[in-house]
């Protein structure tokens, strides 16, 4: 092994002897996730900053409280590491200037206990452009694409954050999905208005929403045809996170697939509806946490009401999973509304064409 | 076959912040406390207090919680803290 200096890239050089050699050296240094990585060489990572049209000292932004800079030759090469092709890596870097937006509070998401992940939701062409599936086992790996985005966006945290378990990241158990957690929303199997469209990104511009979450809390309802009952269900399962895990509000998605979503939409009910009747069910007593074995911090405030949505517009509805099966998902906030979920569109230039060749 | 790989990491290129300089001694300094607002603070602290004054001659101990335990000190907590000598924080569950 050679370390050296490269003359386009900035970053120091590795001549290992072979691609077992390649994974040793990166587990060796923490750099991975502890699966195997792509090796990221020069012109893996030359392409991704080519496709997205940006230098490799490119800024993507500049982490809040640490006042580390995250530039685009780094976050290329996570994510390649990661498995990512080119036409990945505008995501990636549009969801790591979103995080690192003052309200996103990305150290704390990061460093927490609390232990969430952050959660990708990718609109617009874009998704059919890299082939992602919003359909069966969306929640799961259903596919490339989304797969190796959500791990770049992890594997750039451990490398370029310094969030290893036990050092910046003090999670107390953690959950799967920060291996990787991205999902992309079944715009083509419905006609409600996309994710990004509700939080102000025109239909059209390709966009994702960055969400600090918590592992999905599936719910399973087939034996209704009434929208209220069935959303009751994903109410009562929000209702059960604040009080066995935080009482306060915050941004929670649901994720309603598709035998659930033709049953809600057939009634006439909008994403609109849905966040406004959520918002008035998905409330709690403080008092019922004396129920959970949480009496002692009831204090004196028995009757007041948490509502798990600080509004309505805090439920990111999201239309995905596969075609049959009553189920869906309450994904919930890491502590209430410490964090806030940001959409950013995706390339600053829309319409210009990646270079040929 | 030789595979030439690209370092991942920030390369120590972070540090838009420097640590303070450190005091050689707290003998008769002002020491604050920036607690998260958790409740495992409050003995931490009231013990570290206790060792700060006793056994290291601290003259005062200044304590301020921050009002969101997951985010950097307020503004007027940063600000009050340069007329201290040394700063205690860190994590409290």
């Amino acid at each position: 092994m050679r370390p050296s200096t490269q003359p386009v890239l900035n970053s120091k050089i590795y001549d290992v002897d072979d691609f077992a050699a390649a994974q040793e050296l990166f587990h060796s240094n923490g750099w991975t996730d502890g699966l195997p990585v792509v090796p990221p060489t020069e012109i893996a990572v030359e392409a991704c900053l080519d496709w997205a049209l940006m230098p490799p000292d490119q800024l993507i932004g500049i982490e809040p409280v640490r006042a580390q800079p995250i530039t685009a030759e780094k976050l290329a090469v996570n994510a390649v590491m990661a498995g990512c092709l080119p036409m990945h890596f505008p995501i990636v870097a549009t969801a790591w200037q979103a995080m690192m937006k003052e309200e996103f509070l990305l150290h704390g998401v990061t460093s927490s206990t609390g232990g969430c992940a952050i959660l990708l939701i990718i609109n617009g062409p874009i998704r059919l452009e890299i082939g992602a599936n919003a359909t069966f086992n969306a929640l799961g790996n259903s596919d490339r694409a989304t797969s190796v985005i959500g791990r770049a966006i992890r594997l750039a945290l451990i490398n370029l954050m310094d969030v290893r378990p036990g050092g910046i990241d003090r999670t107390t158990l953690g959950h799967p999905g920060k291996f990787s957690y991205c999902l992309a929303e079944d715009e083509e199997g419905t006609d409600w208005q996309p994710l990004s469209a509700m939080r102000g990104i025109p239909e059209g511009v390709s966009a994702v929403t960055v969400m600090a979450a918590l592992a999905p809390r599936q719910i399973m309802n087939e034996w209704t045809t009434d929208p209220k009952e069935i959303l009751e269900t994903f109410a009562a399962e929000m209702r059960a996170n604040q009080r066995h895990y935080s009482i306060y509000g915050g941004n929670y998605a649901i994720v309603i697939p598709k035998q659930l979503r033709d049953i809600i939409r057939s009634a006439g009910w909008t994403k609109r509806d849905i966040a406004e009747f959520i918002y008035e069910r998905a409330r709690v007593r403080r008092g019922e946490w004396a129920e959970v074995g949480k009496g002692a911090i009831v204090r004196d405030r028995p009757d007041k009401i948490h509502t798990a949505l600080e509004s309505p517009d805090h439920l990111l509805v999201v239309a995905a999973g596969g075609p049959a099966g009553g189920f869906g998902a309450v994904i919930p906030p890491w502590m209430g509304s410490k964090t806030k979920a940001v959409t950013a569109a995706i390339g600053a230039c829309v319409d210009c064409e990646p270079p040929k060749g | 076959m030789i595979v030439r790989v690209l370092d991942p990491t920030h390369e120590l290129k972070a540090a838009g912040v420097q640590p303070a300089e450190r005091p050689s001694s707290l003998e008769g300094k002002t020491v604050g406390f920036i607690s998260n607002g958790k409740e495992g603070t409050k003995g931490y602290f009231t013990e570290l207090e206790r060792i700060l004054r006793k056994d290291l001659g601290v003259a005062e101990v200044v304590w301020r919680t921050k009002s969101n335990y997951s985010a950097p000190a307020d503004a007027h907590i940063v600000d009050e803290a340069r007329r201290w000598h040394a700063v205690v924080t860190g994590v409290g569950d």
